[in-house]
């Protein structure tokens, strides 16, 4: 056959020189096979092994074993990922030995020991439930470590802040961790679906007939190699092409870089599905100023004129606010260590309903691990929090305080909106999104009643305008106007603000204190880790001083700012003021 | 009272028994095709479907069919659907790699392999084979016979290919060592992994012989005249067999009788002749479990 002879001569081409030769090669050899009418010519006969229905019927083969053990691979990859990332030894170490021997011993013996080994322990496997098996257990190695690459690479502030909403963790995952994951995912499982689409042809040896098998039947019969696999060959590319096209759109759709605005425009309006219920919901439609319900605010803090909302969101079964007689969040004799390392030593401190308590202190003192405490994103050691006279997820047994089993209820239950230095937006929704998350996902409100609620406390903050905009979009003052919006959102009765102007360029900490100081002109609770000094004069009810996890001084902003009787607070206000003076 | 006279004593009269059946001629007088008495021939696999493995990709033996690709033609496909439309049994051709046809025979996924498959007794310790055929080695080189090889000696210092793991290449890692001994230069030896790609070796000048099973080697150079030729033929004593599973007797005594029966009644002749097999490897049908 003249194909075989005519490659000869271009054997010792370079292979670039060769795949170019193939249209010249075949274009001189003579079909040997078709009996019946004309000969077909090479590129006809070429374009026919394309379309030949024997080799389809493989591609299709090898596209539903992909799609099969994708589908179980992905699923039991998830499984494997989480099971690695658990703080229990056992499991981690089990998903671990999973991997490590799927990954390390080859898929072919892996198919043929599902096959052929298992039958004399009675279970007896058809061809093409061995093969999805097969691959889905092997891809479930590999998807596991993408999987967890994804997770990891997501801030670990994106789940400390939906923690703080009472977001449990399988929630926190689907809405919050796979959605941003998925950009660090998704080339990589696309890399694995087109290895596995390509990678079934290993499965002749337990009689899975797919597209490379079939066309070695072929080229064994009539040694028109060059014709029956280039044709092959198209037939992958058109399969691997889809899946590559898959994943273009996938990466925009999960590129958080993208404004979805502008996307929404360009036909890619379609791919507002949700991937396995996980994707970040549909992008709002726009909010149109003119509907929102209360006034227009200006891009100024200072504009915005009622305070109504604030009344409203703040628990209306509670005392009127300025009742300060009331106990509302008392600490005793608090303890908590990191490793060898004590960083409160005893706290004994009392929180009164509608008081504005900051706590001042040089960095280490504990401030922010007591905040963390009040909503139980951190466990204590000894002592007891009780907000309104209840725990937040502790069982008191045996005189010990045990963290009870469902802390996401407990901290939903709890309602305390958290404001945190670095502003933990989700990064994937837009401003009004990340405010609707906790009403929606965790109070089960209804998503029209949330977005109205959103929109007021948005305008309140003076950002209606940047309701769409993803957090990236937006100032550092904006982005934490917006954290406390979405804190605000699920009527907290209690908000805890940690060194919310410490990430701010100085231009930007005074539209951020504005909002801080109109909630407590409201009346709202509020404990406020912070190095403000003026915000501290002029807006708080008691100003408690802090230093290597003990209260050092409290009192009136008068007595403590203006005449600090400790000297290690002395010494604290005179570096801040040190600090702050040059601005 | 026999099984007290310990498994020695039974082991050996088990062997005389093979050795008997191996040299008697086979009792072929009343083999007959009676499809309509299946039930009483062969009770145990009556109204089964049998599963043949084949790999669809070694002419003459079993390849596709060019005109329609469902199709396995091929002197093995052929026998096989001769065999059981004689015994009154239907079948199934299931095509996979050739290298994992026998393991799933002996992992009763499938019934039988019949593919060119060699009869040794290693292989006989978890199938059981009935003989059809006698194995020959042909060697495949260009159009021409550039490298004048004649003969196994001719290969001393050439370029050799031979399929990985098989006879064939065990037997030229062997004659190298004999080449050197005589003082001739070695054989540089290249293994392919699917005989499609052992004769693109020869057709692109990447190697100077390839020898594998003699029909094949017949029909690559029947199929493509202008590039190759025979070097030459050596036949062996191999036995090729069609391995089905450990004990099945009544499967093992359709075989036997389906085969004879196609012997006596020409019609295996006919198959040989119409792939182009030479009638006189076929050989004496027997059974043989070990």
């Amino acid at each position: 056959m003249k194909t075989i002879s005519a490659l000869s001569h271009e054997s010792r081409a370079a292979l670039p020189h060769a795949i170019l030769a193939f249209l010249v090669v075949t274009s001189s050899a003579t079909p040997a096979l078709a009996a019946d009418g004309p000969p077909l010519k090479p590129w006809q006969e070429f374009l026919s092994y394309i379309v030949e229905p024997f080799l389809l019927e493989g591609a299709l083969l090898a596209l539903q074993i992909s799609a099969l053990a994708m589908i179980g691979g992905i699923t039991l990859g998830l499984g494997l990922a989480l099971m690695r990332l658990s703080n229990n030894a056992v499991i981690r170490g089990s998903a671990w030995f999973y991997i490590w021997f799927v990954r390390g011993t080859p898929q072919l013996l892996q198919l043929v020991f599902l096959y052929d080994a298992l039958p004399p322990l009675g279970i007896k496997l058809d061809t093409f439930t061995t093969a999805v098996l097969g691959f889905a257990l092997n891809e479930a190695a590999f998807s596991a470590e993408i999987i967890r690459g994804g997770i990891v690479s997501v801030n670990r502030n994106q789940s400390i802040a939906a923690a703080s909403f009472g977001m449990g963790s399988f929630l926190t995952l689907r809405r919050i961790i796979l959605p941003q994951a998925m950009r660090a995912i998704l080339p990589g499982m696309s890399n694995d679906v087109i290895g596995m689409i390509k990678g079934t042809s290993i499965a002749s040896v337990i009689f899975v007939n797919e597209l490379t098998f079939r066309s070695q039947q072929i080229v064994g019969q009539n040694f028109k190699f060059f014709t029956v696999f280039a044709a092959a060959g198209v037939i992958y590319l058109i399969m691997t092409s889809a899946i590559s096209a898959c994943q273009a759109l996938l990466e925009r759709r999960f590129n958080i870089e993208i404004d979805r605005e502008a996307g929404r425009g360009s036909g890619f309006t379609f791919l507002n599905i949700s991937l396995f219920g996980f994707g970040p919901k549909p992008a709002a439609p726009p909010v149109s100023v003119a509907r929102t319900p209360v006034p227009a605010a200006k891009d100024n803090v200072e504009a915005a004129a009622s305070l109504d909302w604030i009344r409203n969101i703040t628990n209306p079964t509670s005392p009127e606010p300025g009742n300060e007689s009331v106990p509302f969040v008392v600490f005793r004799n608090v303890h908590k260590a990191y490793a060898s390392r004590e960083v409160l030593r005893g706290i004994d401190l009392t929180v009164n309903k509608g008081e504005v308590v900051v706590i001042m202190g040089p960095s280490g003192s504990g401030k922010s691990t007591l905040l963390r405490l009040v909503n139980h994103l951190e466990s204590l050691d000894w002592g007891e929090i009780t907000v309104e006279g209840k725990y937040v997820g502790y069982q008191r047994r045996n005189n010990m305080m045990r963290p009870t089993r469902d802390l996401a209820k407990a901290r939903a239950d709890a309602q305390i909106g958290m404001v945190f230095q670095h502003f933990n937006l989700f990064e994937h929704l837009s401003a009004i999104e990340n405010v609707m998350e906790a009403p929606v996902q965790v109070y089960g409100e209804q998503p029209e009643t949330a977005r109205t609620l959103a929109l007021n406390l948005l305008a309140s903050v003076g950002l209606s305008q940047h309701a769409n905009k993803l957090p990236h979009r937006l100032s550092g003052g904006q982005q934490q106007r917006v954290a406390i919006a979405r804190a605000l959102a699920i009527s907290p009765r209690l908000m805890l603000f940690d060194e919310p102007t410490s990430a701010l360029d100085p231009e930007l900490v005074g539209e951020v204190l504005g909002v801080m100081r109109r909630l407590a002109e409201a009346g709202m609770t509020m404990i406020v880790v912070t190095h403000e000094v003026r915000f501290a004069q002029e807006v708080a009810d008691r100003v408690v001083f802090m230093d290597e996890g003990l209260v050092i001084e409290q009192g009136t902003p008068v007595e403590v700012l203006g005449a600090p009787k400790h000297e290690r607070t002395q010494r604290f206000l005179r570096m801040v003021e040190r600090e702050v003076d040059p601005a | 009272m026999f099984r007290s006279k310990g498994s020695l004593l039974a082991l050996s009269s088990l062997g005389l028994a093979a050795a008997l059946l191996v040299n008697a001629t086979p009792a072929s007088a009343e083999a007959k095709c009676e499809p309509d008495k299946v039930a009483t021939k062969y009770p145990s696999i009556a109204g089964k479907t049998l599963k043949i493995g084949q790999d669809g990709e070694s002419p003459p033996y079993s390849y596709r069919d060019p005109k329609d690709f469902k199709n396995l033609l091929g002197l093995d496909a052929d026998l096989a659907r001769e065999t059981f439309a004689c015994a009154g049994i239907k079948i199934e051709f299931v095509t996979g790699g050739w290298s994992g046809l026998l393991p799933a025979v002996i992992a009763g996924q499938t019934d039988m392999m019949w593919d060119t498959l060699y009869y040794t007794p290693k292989r006989a310790e978890q199938a059981d084979f009935v003989t059809y055929l006698t194995a020959a080695t042909g060697a495949l080189v260009a159009k021409g016979n550039p490298k004048a090889i004649k003969a196994m000696e001719d290969v001393c210092g050439k370029r050799a290919t031979a399929g990985l793991g098989t006879v064939e290449e065990a037997s030229f890692r062997e004659l190298s060592k004999k080449c050197e001994t005589d003082g001739k230069k070695e054989i540089s030896l290249v293994t392919y992994p699917d005989m499609p790609g052992g004769t693109r070796l020869i057709a692109n000048d990447r190697a100077d012989v390839m020898t594998t099973d003699l029909n094949m080697v017949n029909s690559f150079v029947k199929d493509n005249p202008s590039t190759f030729e025979r070097g030459f033929m050596i036949v062996s004593d191999y036995k090729i067999a069609v391995g089905y599973t450990k004990g099945n007797k009544d499967l093992g005594q359709a075989l036997l009788d389906g085969l004879t029966v196609l012997k006596e009644s020409g019609k295996m002749k006919e198959i040989f002749e119409k792939y182009n097999v030479d009638y006189s490897l076929a050989r004496a049908n027997e059974i043989l479990t070990k």
